[in-house]
């Protein structure tokens, strides 16, 4: 089943999908799984199936690139037998959250990078290659004191090379040659700490309560 | 001009002020007979009125046109017909006719189940619940079916805009509930729960199945039970005792009937894998009949989980292959993945060093001095705050109530006996 590209094309499109369409193109992932999730029951409430061009694969990686996991695969699995046969764009969608599920951090790079996304879920699958790889870094970095590159590669999608040159250059990290273990710097993260005046009006809400 | 035109000219004439719709609610409660004489005219009949301005009348031809076996077309137009009546109809003409709200609600679900579309009930369902409700606070018998058409269409996350309401009030003249909606209401409120995976919510939820009022045991109770058991190993790692306000009955005669997932709980408590593992393969038909195979898989991986953690309380540092043996994983590299996982998941705070091969255990982190721990905790006490309002008011309301007070007034002693109501745990959690 061929997904059209540019909304007009034929089948019988939802008018909902539009704002779906508007939600991609300026990167509003936020919105974007329950603005589905929603059109979803509207169509469902109506009596109606599901238009031909439902972004099947979209739908599932909406879930993914708001860390919802659980709910990419409560979309896969109400999804029809006969759907899922004819599009090969929401089996890799699959893949990933497959391989997300099962903490295979290669092939989560692979799936992302082995399938040629159409154009309405391209930006979908950037963002989440972008958020997981930065997400990898992160745990890498409280994880771990030493890690071998080959593990490292593994973790953020890179060559072997392009990660030495990545987490030593960027991140002062520190490569024994020898070994082939990179001596992790850990990340200093800066968090907000100051209090605003707000929250003494919280605090003399709750003397008040604790006293009456 | 006869009795079925009559009727339908009295709703349309009395849709109008409260007095009216009130006779009107008379006239209707004494049409039963009627409707069910006409039935095959009542298509016709609902043509003529309007769903928002006649509710009251249109919920009792509605009603009375879906009963009996409906074909394949007819149920496929009543559920378009029920979905947007649901929809538009006034609150204050169906909380007349609760009960017949409720019938038309579960018709809804039953043809839609019938017809294999779960996923078509659940928006018309989750409207209906607010029109029904004087409040969110109020539980109603739709609450079990809407759930369980999202479990049975897996939309769990669309359930949250319900379920996530706390409930306080249960009242049968307004909702005309009956025990049985409040305990499938608990059931599938954990279940869902359970595929969200957030088992603290599952187990609260349970635990209401499990200690509501009851003079007699029943399946969903012990259905409910057997998922609490399994949950709380998963979550806490052991089952607590039942709260003092469980029924007799279900304390006397509950245990025996779920043997099996007691056996699981007590050898969990040992942390032996092999001897857990094997218990479930012991037990794996009853699991399956019971569809708890995969929630017992998960309490698999949970122990795992749990070994490690003691772990940490002993040691600072420990080799990968150390813990690997310890806990009974199969090597080194498998040892690594569970503690990542841990680490990321925020259940424990380590360092693993693949130089050496060792992970090095620390302190959490957290230094509670963030603004985003302040907002947390902000939110806590102001949900507390409201809860303790609430419960000064349900005291009071208790402090005042006729029934209450003559039975206190026989039985005084009773009463300053130490009689917690509520578990102590939930104290020492805030």
């Amino acid at each position: 089943m061929a997904i059209p590209v540019n909304g007009s094309a034929a089948g019988s499109s939802s008018p909902g999908l539009g704002a779906i369409r508007t939600a991609i193109r300026s990167l509003q992932f936020s919105q974007l799984a329950d603005l589905l999730d929603n059109l979803e029951l509207e169509i469902a409430a109506s009596g109606a199936s599901k238009p031909e061009d439902w972004p099947y694969a979209v739908h599932v990686l909406s879930h993914v690139v708001n860390h919802d996991l659980n709910s990419a695969r409560f979309v896969w699995k109400r999804t029809a037998q006969t759907i899922k046969e004819s599009s090969p764009e929401l089996v890799a969608a699959w893949k990933i959250v497959q391989n997300m599920w099962t903490h295979d951090h290669a092939g989560v790079y692979k799936a992302l990078k082995g399938f040629d996304w159409s154009e309405q879920v391209q930006p979908v699958a950037t963002a989440i290659s972008n958020d997981y790889s930065s997400c990898m870094l992160r745990l890498l970095s409280t994880a771990y004191s030493t890690v071998s590159v080959a593990d490292a590669s593994g973790f953020l999608g890179l060559s072997e090379n392009e990660t030495v040159t990545f987490l030593t250059q960027q991140h002062g990290w520190v490569l024994d040659p020898a070994s082939q273990m990179l001596t992790v710097r850990p990340m200093s993260s800066v968090v907000n700490k100051k209090a605003d005046s707000s929250q003494l009006q919280d605090l003399t809400e709750y003397v008040f309560h604790l006293e009456h | 001009m006869d009795a079925l035109d009559q009727l339908v000219a009295q709703v349309q004439a009395l849709s109008g002020s409260e007095q009216d719709v009130a006779h009107l609610s008379s006239l209707l409660k004494q049409a039963d007979e009627l409707l069910r004489t006409h039935a095959l005219r009542l298509p016709f009949s609902l043509s003529s009125l309007h769903p928002t301005k006649h509710s009251l009348g249109y919920l009792y031809l509605l009603e009375a046109q879906s009963s009996g076996t409906l074909t394949r077309e007819q149920s496929d137009s009543f559920l378009a017909l029920a979905s947007s009546f649901l929809t538009v109809c006034a609150p204050e003409q169906i909380r007349l006719a609760p009960d017949k709200f409720n019938s038309v609600c579960r018709r809804l679900r039953d043809q839609a189940m019938h017809l294999h579309e779960p996923m078509r009930a659940i928006l018309p369902l989750q409207c209906a619940i607010r029109k029904l409700q004087p409040s969110s606070e109020y539980l109603t018998a739709i609450h079990a079916d809407y759930l369980q058409m999202c479990l049975l269409s897996k939309c769990y996350k669309a359930s949250l805009s319900i379920l996530e309401d706390d409930i306080f009030e249960i009242d049968q003249k307004k909702t005309s509930l009956v025990p049985r909606d409040f305990l499938l209401y608990c059931y599938y409120g954990g279940m869902i729960y359970i595929g969200l995976k957030k088992f603290s919510k599952a187990l609260e939820f349970f635990q209401h199945a499990i200690t509501a009022p009851t003079t007699a045991l029943n399946a969903i109770t012990i259905a409910a039970f057997g998922k609490y058991v399994l949950v709380s190993l998963i979550q806490n790692g052991q089952v607590p005792p039942f709260p003092k306000y469980t029924p007799a009955v279900v304390l006397r005669n509950l245990k025996s009937c779920v043997q099996d997932y007691l056996d699981l709980a007590n050898l969990y408590a040992s942390r032996n894998i092999a001897e857990v593992k094997r218990c479930i393969t012991q037990h794996e038909e009853v699991f399956k009949n019971d569809n708890n195979l995969g929630l017992a898989k998960q309490v698999i991986a949970s122990l795992y989980k749990r070994n490690i953690q003691r772990l940490t309380q002993t040691y600072l540092t420990l080799s990968l292959q150390d813990i690997a043996n310890t806990v009974q994983l199969d090597d080194e590299k498998d040892a690594e993945l569970h503690i990542l996982q841990m680490i990321k998941d925020g259940d424990i705070f380590a360092a693993i060093n693949q130089k050496d091969g060792m992970v090095s255990f620390q302190e959490d982190p957290e230094q509670y001095n963030t603004c985003d721990m302040t907002q947390r905790l902000n939110n806590e006490i102001h949900h507390i705050v409201c809860l303790a309002k609430k419960l000064t008011w349900v005291d009071e309301q208790v402090s005042c109530d006729h029934a209450y007070l003559s039975k206190i007034g026989r039985d005084r002693p009773r009463y300053d006996e130490d009689f917690d109501l509520v578990p102590q745990k939930i104290y020492t959690n805030i």
